[in-house]
């Protein structure tokens, strides 16, 4: 039963985003008087009117009783929940003062900020931590796409991320729920599936996807790896490789072969529950159903120390099967090459390498010396790169870990945006320690969170309908949407870019790099390279949505290579080796599980996997979303019918879920969903209805039913190429509560590192644990040429390359501009322009000859100082002005244009004619002689007014 | 699968409404048609006839204060076709006319007048009230029985259940309160109640007979052949949650008690008072397990789909207000 | 003449349960009412041969609605395009039509003031579709899946007649007689 009219006068439609999850479904927003009455899906958008649970609250959520409305200063404890609301600008500079007072003291590296999933502008933080100079920003990064972009990169030079199911025959859905996380996709898969398209579902539990699948491997949480490695085996050893498509891109085949050769199938059928037929199937499905797609799944950057393994199998077998950026198969998007990517408003040149060396992450591939082989690569091949947010950045973990310790340094700020690091991060117990003990903590969010809780300054962020969006896949794809915002943002919330915009001037940084007021001036800005005919953000919104290139597979045909060092799609690859990993994925096993650590599994029998998307919430939000809440409303983790009835649990009971780390309460649901020997346990859990500060080890109930305090983020338990850390495949126990061990304790809230729920405190600095896999030396061979200065020899291809620019030094003299192909000047790096044959200077505009001497132009016109004779032909009147370089008539200062045959004035660009220098009128198509004011046609008869 | 939408009043009601019904009924039967014109036996029956008009009357307090609106019961009036509103309207009926019938025979001196005036509508009056009750004692059976959702209701049983029930506990409402003011302390009133006693008294040891036979085999066939939502709820009467009070409450304490203290107890305060309350008590019981009984054919995980909702009370449920805002 | 149905498609269903929360925010329903509750039937089977099928309701809009009939006060009614509704203004919530729902989709809110509940259920969005006569039910609109379809099935070009005309379909609880007009497409669980 509604009142409200959508289609009555005075209400406008405003076409927005959603924001709720990182799939962004198209909003229509109905506004009427500065308010959004109603919302709906936009038919219009790919979401095709559909909006999930939360989109669909999107007006519960923007009036919420419970969001942070205006800036909060601590006025009590920490932790009190006692504040004072002041005026956000007076906020802002209060904190800034700080933080340049803790930088003054500290260093820069002692602020570090921690971010969530991709829901802000962050480029613009990065810019704040940038000019800050701090290294030390990260996100849930780690647990989510960055290890596996970065691995699929050194394989073949980009993530092959954007899926074109269109042509494709085969779709795997490995580690991905789309019936659960992105809901709009799954509506592509489902038209596709019933019109023939085959999806194989890789998932331990008997997801939504699972149900529609046509072939389902439930395979032991944690064993991806060993799955895609045993594919990769039959795929070879049977012969269903593109072997034109391996003979011709990649390199190291036969190396390959012989690595995967002990991975057979039934080797990994122990290791995955998997019968070898099964791992058959699913690989010949896959190889004989070219082409075909990979859809990435967020369950490979979660295994712990198999992760990137896992993930650098799966981007191999993509290769094998010759489904690299071909149509119907895995597109590469590469940077954008048309609007300025997320790294371009980054001002990563701002932060000084020593600065760089600093940053707290252990692993290499996900943090600085990664990133940088693996920028200069991009820079070299594309001519743009990845950002720095998320695919350099600090590891959380560590940084936390940094807090506790001052191992490496103390890390005295922290500022949090848009994230609840005690729910969302590894190692809940630690993590929750850390905020506490955090020196000075600031807190960008929408919800009094049990991270905000602990702040000193809450600042209050604006929500979906609040702001403009922009969606740009992490700033990694070339295509980007865009949403405009509905209403200015209600009471004093602000948006991320404004607060780090205002950070950043109340520190004293430059106002120059911070030019845009708002998000809609920065973001026409990043579009202006598209020439789309608007002059405003909105326009774009109103007119286009949405900008995609024109679809350019085989780019890599047309690039004449891939976009790695060699060249090549390296199935060994070059980068992984240099930064001392294995170049060809090389089986590793779970931290804890039967085979690893027989003995632990006597106590921790079960194995616990997590980390999945659930409807209706997403991450550890919108727990306090009623109309949401009111279909779930308490935890409940999923366990088989056969293992509840031996455990004496029955649906609906409270359980303890136990792992060496520690335990947490949630409900069974005792369904044939998962294996027997296996549970499922939500993610995200907190109880925002409960008073935060009555129970400040357990604020908000934020470990009592939070399966992160069930994992280890300690350094020997992470992927040591990425960080990663495992909420797949974990060993646990499953009890019921009794009556006698009912309530969550205060000794189950005791952090202790390694984490261990048996010994509380710290027993190891972080810096002592060791990495799961030692890294493997790497000897970088010397260069067999000379290398002249201002340039790198890149060893894989025996090429160099300008620094700076990162163009190739091309056996012919010239530089070649990787991004436009075209040759540059390699000592002054002007560009040569093939139509005037001439280089050109791009920043002064400014023209020279082969002798690098300045070409004069006058209105357009090369002139030929010196030159005794015209080198072109002139009509015989004109005179060659040897002195200027031009033809011209003896009494007049035009210059004779030899392509046009016209005179042209230097003043204005007009055009003369050549006889007598009569001004060209295009209005009247006739000529005018200025003297005397008549005129003449064009065969210089008068014409009679 | 969600049901009990109906709480206390409603089966309170169904048994009041059964009560008073079935009490005029009666009295309009013995009066008119076994004692016709002998005036006496009326008068002995005006006592029970306000205790219909009580239980009437508090019967359709509980039926509205169940409402979720209550203000607005009269809408019950506006539409004629549903079984429901012809409840509503019987009942109203029941209760104007029972009250006229009752008030000729109120004896103050002051009131007279009216008394006179109502004395001469009498036989009309009561005749109504007797019409209108018998319909109240059939509806509410019958409106159950057409609620096919719930398959242990919809049962030709159930009307033929509810009414003989109606009857056997307005026979004890009236056993018990027969011969009381306004009718004179006499020989006559005291012979007239006596006669009519007899005749309740032995109507319903048969009663109660043909009760126990009615339900049994309802509730039985249930348990033998029925649908699979019937057979359920059957199997809770018989060896399941409702076992006690269905054997112990309802088939002993509420009927073959009464009966062994009807026929064995003949004459002693067994027989005239607790076995009558017993038979009362019964019928109210009936009507409870009755209503509960409403069992839906469930759709397919509906249990456990509404099982795992919140409840109105949950902390997060209370714990904001939209347009208080908390920071 | 007009017939109102709608088709649900369980091959597409994924129970994300979004039908449900966009018609209680787009009706402003009270926490305590669920006009559509998405149930779920299985999993059945014994693990790993298992197959679940979710089973979208709402109400079923009978062609012979039980719970017009017993409705007292004429509140509850039937449109002539076949969608069964209340009008809240002569409901006294009574129950009756609760009681003779079939599929339990009537229900009155105990988090309304006492004295001021009235009994409530889906109308196929009838104010909605008033307001814009081309519109779909929202959770029609809403739904990522396509799995719920609307239309009119009097109309032999609809979606619907086109969906009832070429793939079987069932409707729940067919043998009470009441002629639901919500039709199913099973999800029979085909694995290749």
């Amino acid at each position: 039963m509604t009142e409200i009219d959508i289609h009555a006068d005075g209400v406008e439609m405003v076409k927005s985003l959603c924001y709720f999850c990182h799939a962004n479904c198209g909003v229509l927003a109905y506004v009427k008087d500065g308010d959004v009455i109603k919302i709906e899906g936009d038919p219009d958008y790919s979401n095709q009117s559909g909006l999930c649970c939360r989109g669909t609250s999107a007006l519960l959520h923007l009036n919420h009783p419970a969001r942070i409305n205006h800036a909060l200063k601590r006025v009590g404890e920490k932790g009190e929940g006692k504040w004072e609301q002041i005026d956000y600008d007076q906020a802002i500079q209060e904190v800034a003062d700080r933080l340049n007072q803790i930088k003054a003291e500290s260093g820069a590296e002692a602020v570090a900020s921690a971010g969530g999933t991709t829901r802000t502008d962050d480029w613009a933080r990065r810019r704040f931590l940038n000019q800050f100079g701090t290294p030390n920003g990260f996100h849930n990064a780690l647990l989510c796409w960055i290890p596996t972009f970065m691995a699929e990169t050194c394989v073949a030079g980009w993530s092959p991320f954007e899926t074109d199911l269109g042509g494709a025959r085969c779709l795997i859905l490995w580690g991905m729920n789309p019936g659960a996380s992105t809901l709009g996709g799954m509506h592509g898969y489902t038209d596709l599936h019933m019109n023939g398209m085959k999806i194989i579902v890789v998932d331990p539990r008997y997801s939504e996807t699972a149900c529609k699948a046509d072939l389902w491997l439930p395979l032991r949480p944690g064993s991806d790896g060993a799955l895609a490695l045993a594919m990769m085996n039959v795929i070879i050893n049977e012969g269903l490789c593109d072997y034109q498509f391996i003979n011709t891109w990649c390199s190291d085949f036969q190396e390959l072969a012989s690595h995967v050769a002990a991975y057979t199938p039934e080797w990994a059928a122990p290791l995955t529950w998997l019968e070898p037929d099964q791992i058959r199937t699913a690989a010949r499905m896959y190889a004989t159903n070219t082409p075909g797609c990979i859809q990435w799944g967020c369950t490979w950057d979660q295994l712990g120390k198999a992760s990137t393994t896992a993930s650098h199998a799966i981007a191999i077998l993509r290769a094998l099967t010759g489904n690299l950026d071909v149509p119907g198969g895995d597109g590469m998007p590469g940077p954008a090459m048309n609007f300025l990517t997320d790294e371009e408003l980054e001002l990563n040149e701002l932060l000084p390498e020593e600065q760089k060396a600093k940053q707290i992450s252990r692993f290499k591939l996900t943090s600085w010396p990664g990133y940088t082989l693996i920028s200069q690569t991009a820079k070299r091949t594309w001519g743009k790169t990845l950002p720095t947010e998320w695919f350099c950045e600090a590891h959380g973990p560590s940084v936390f870990k940094a807090i506790l310790t001052g191992d490496p340094y103390q890390v005295r700020a922290l500022i949090c945006n848009a994230t609840n690091p005690v729910n969302s991060y590894g190692d809940s117990k630690m993590t929750l320690a850390a905020l506490k003990a955090c020196e000075f903590l600031v807190v960008v969010d929408y919800w009094m969170t049990p991270t905000a809780l602990f702040a000193d300054y809450v600042f209050p962020a604006a929500g979906a309908l609040e702001r403009p969006t922009i969606v740009t896949h992490y700033g990694a794809t070339d295509s980007l949407m865009g949403g405009s915002r509905a209403i200015q943002p209600k009471y004093d919330r602000h948006t991320d870019m404004t607060f780090w915009r205002k950070l950043g001037l109340a520190c004293g940084q430059d106002p120059a790099n911070w030019p845009w007021e708002t998000e809609e001036e920065a973001y026409f800005n990043l579009m202006q390279g598209l020439g789309l005919p608007i002059s405003c953000y909105d326009d774009f919104v109103t007119y286009f949505r949405m900008y995609y290139p024109p679809l350019h597979q085989r780019k890599f045909e047309a690039n004449g290579g891939f976009w790695t060092p060699s060249g090549k799609v390296e199935l060994n690859s070059t980068i992984m080796r240099e930064l001392g990993f294995p170049g060809m994925p090389t089986y590793m096993g779970c931290s804890e599980s039967e085979f690893e650590t027989p003995e632990l599994v006597e106590e921790y029998p079960i194995v616990l996997t997590t980390g999945g998307g659930f409807m209706p919430y997403h991450h550890s939000e919108h727990f306090q979303m009623q109309g949401i809440r009111y279909l779930y409303p308490d935890p409940y983790f999923s366990i088989n019918p056969k293992l509840a009835e031996e455990l004496g649990i029955e649906y609906g009971d409270w359980c303890w879920i136990e792992t060496r780390r520690g335990r947490i309460k949630m409900r069974a649901n005792v369904e044939p969903e998962v294996d027997p020997r296996v549970v499922f346990a939500p993610r995200g859990w907190w109880f925002p209805e409960r008073d935060g500060s009555a129970d400040l080890n357990n604020p908000f109930g934020c470990l009592e039913s939070n399966v992160n305090v069930l994992t280890s983020v300690d350094v020997e338990d992470c992927d040591p190429m990425g960080g990663s850390w495992a909420n797949r495949g974990l060993m646990c126990k499953v009890y019921k509560c009794t009556e006698l061990d009912h309530e969550y304790k205060p000794e189950d809230t005791q952090f202790s590192m390694p984490g261990s729920s048996s010994e509380p405190g710290i027993t190891v600095k972080p810096s002592d644990q060791k990495l799961a896999r030692e890294l493997i030396p790497f000897e970088k061979p010397q260069p067999e040429i000379e290398v002249p200065e201002g340039f790198s020899w890149c060893w894989q291809n025996n090429a160099l390359y300008q620094d700076g620019t990162n163009f190739r030094l091309d056996e012919s003299g010239w530089l070649i501009n990787p991004r436009t192909k075209g040759y540059h000047d390699a000592y002054t790096g002007w560009r040569y322009d093939a139509a005037t044959e001439l280089l050109v200077d791009d920043e002064s505009g400014k023209k020279y000859d082969m002798q690098r001497n300045e070409v004069p132009f006058l209105a357009g016109v090369r002139g030929y100082p010196g030159a005794e004779v015209a080198p072109y032909e002139h009509p015989e009147h004109l005179r060659w002005n040897v002195e200027a370089g031009y033809a011209m008539l003896p009494d007049k200062p035009y210059v004779f244009d030899p392509n046009s045959g016209w005179m042209l004035d230097p003043e204005n660009g007009a055009y003369h004619d050549a006889y007598y220098g009569y001004l060209y009128d295009s209005a009247t198509g006739t000529l005018l002689d200025e003297n005397t004011g008549n005129r003449f046609t064009m065969s210089y008869e008068p014409v009679v007014e | 699968m969600r049901h009990h939408f109906w709480k206390w009043p409603i089966p309170t009601y169904l048994f009041l409404g059964g009560l008073g019904g079935g009490i005029y009924c009666l009295i309009a039967i013995l009066s008119l048609l076994v004692f016709p014109g002998i005036d006496i036996v009326p008068q002995t029956l005006a006592w029970p006839g306000f205790i219909a008009i009580v239980a009437l009357g508090f019967g359709c307090l509980m039926l509205v204060a169940d409402l979720g609106q209550p203000l607005v019961f009269y809408r019950a009036f506006v539409k004629s076709t549903s079984v429901l509103a012809w409840g509503a309207r019987l009942l109203t009926v029941c209760v104007i006319f029972g009250l006229l019938w009752f008030v000729s025979y109120i004896p103050w001196a002051w009131f007279a007048p009216v008394a006179n005036f109502f004395a001469f509508f009498r036989v009309f009056n009561l005749a109504i009230a007797g019409i209108a009750g018998t319909g109240i004692m059939l509806y509410t059976g019958i409106f159950l029985s057409t609620l096919k959702a719930h398959s242990f209701w919809a049962t030709p049983a159930l009307p033929v259940l509810f009414t003989v029930s109606a009857l056997s506990t307005a026979c004890a409402a009236i056993c018990l309160s027969i011969g009381w003011w306004p009718a004179e302390y006499t020989l006559g009133t005291i012979v007239a109640s006596l006669e009519s006693y007899e005749i309740l008294h032995t109507l319903d040891v048969i009663l109660i007979v043909v009760e126990v036979v009615v339900l049994l085999v309802m509730v039985l066939s249930f348990l033998g052949a029925g649908n699979k939502t019937a057979n359920k709820a059957a199997h809770r009467w018989v060896h399941g949650s409702y076992a006690p009070l269905f054997w112990g409450g309802m088939i002993f304490a509420g009927l073959l008690l009464p009966e062994l203290l009807y026929v064995a107890g003949e004459g002693s305060v067994a027989s005239h008072v607790i076995a009558p309350v017993l038979v009362l008590l019964g019928g109210l019981l009936l009507r409870f397990l009755i209503v509960q009984s409403d069992d839906r054919a469930p759709l397919p995980g509906e249990d456990r789909y509404f099982n795992r909702l919140a409840k109105p009370d949950d902390a997060f449920v209370t714990a904001w207000t939209y347009g208080d805002n908390l920071f | 003449m007009t017939r109102y149905v709608m088709v649900i498609d369980q091959r597409r269903c994924i129970g994300c349960h979004s039908c449900t929360v966009a018609c209680r925010t787009w009706n402003e329903l009270p926490l305590d009412i669920v006009y559509n509750p998405v149930v779920t039937e299985g999993i059945k089977g014994e693990w790993p041969n298992v197959h679940r099928n979710w089973v979208p309701t709402l109400c079923m809009h009978c062609e012979k609605p039980a719970c017009v009939p017993v409705c007292p006060t004429g509140a509850s009614q039937q449109d002539e395009d076949g969608t069964v509704w209340i009008d809240y203004d002569k409901c006294m919530a009574c129950l009756a039509c609760v009681n003779a729902c079939p599929y339990g989709m009537r229900d009155q809110s105990k988090l309304q003031p006492v004295l001021h509940r009235f009994v409530r259920k889906c109308t196929f969005c009838r104010d909605r579709r008033a307001m814009d006569p081309t519109a779909d039910p929202y959770c029609v609109q809403t739904c990522h899946q396509k799995a719920r379809i609307f239309g009119d099935l009097d109309d032999p070009n609809s979606e619907v007649s086109k969906l009832i005309g070429s793939v079987e379909t069932t409707r729940l609880m067919e043998d009470l007689g009441t002629e639901p007009q919500i039709y199913y497409i099973p999800d029979l669980g085909g694995k290749a």
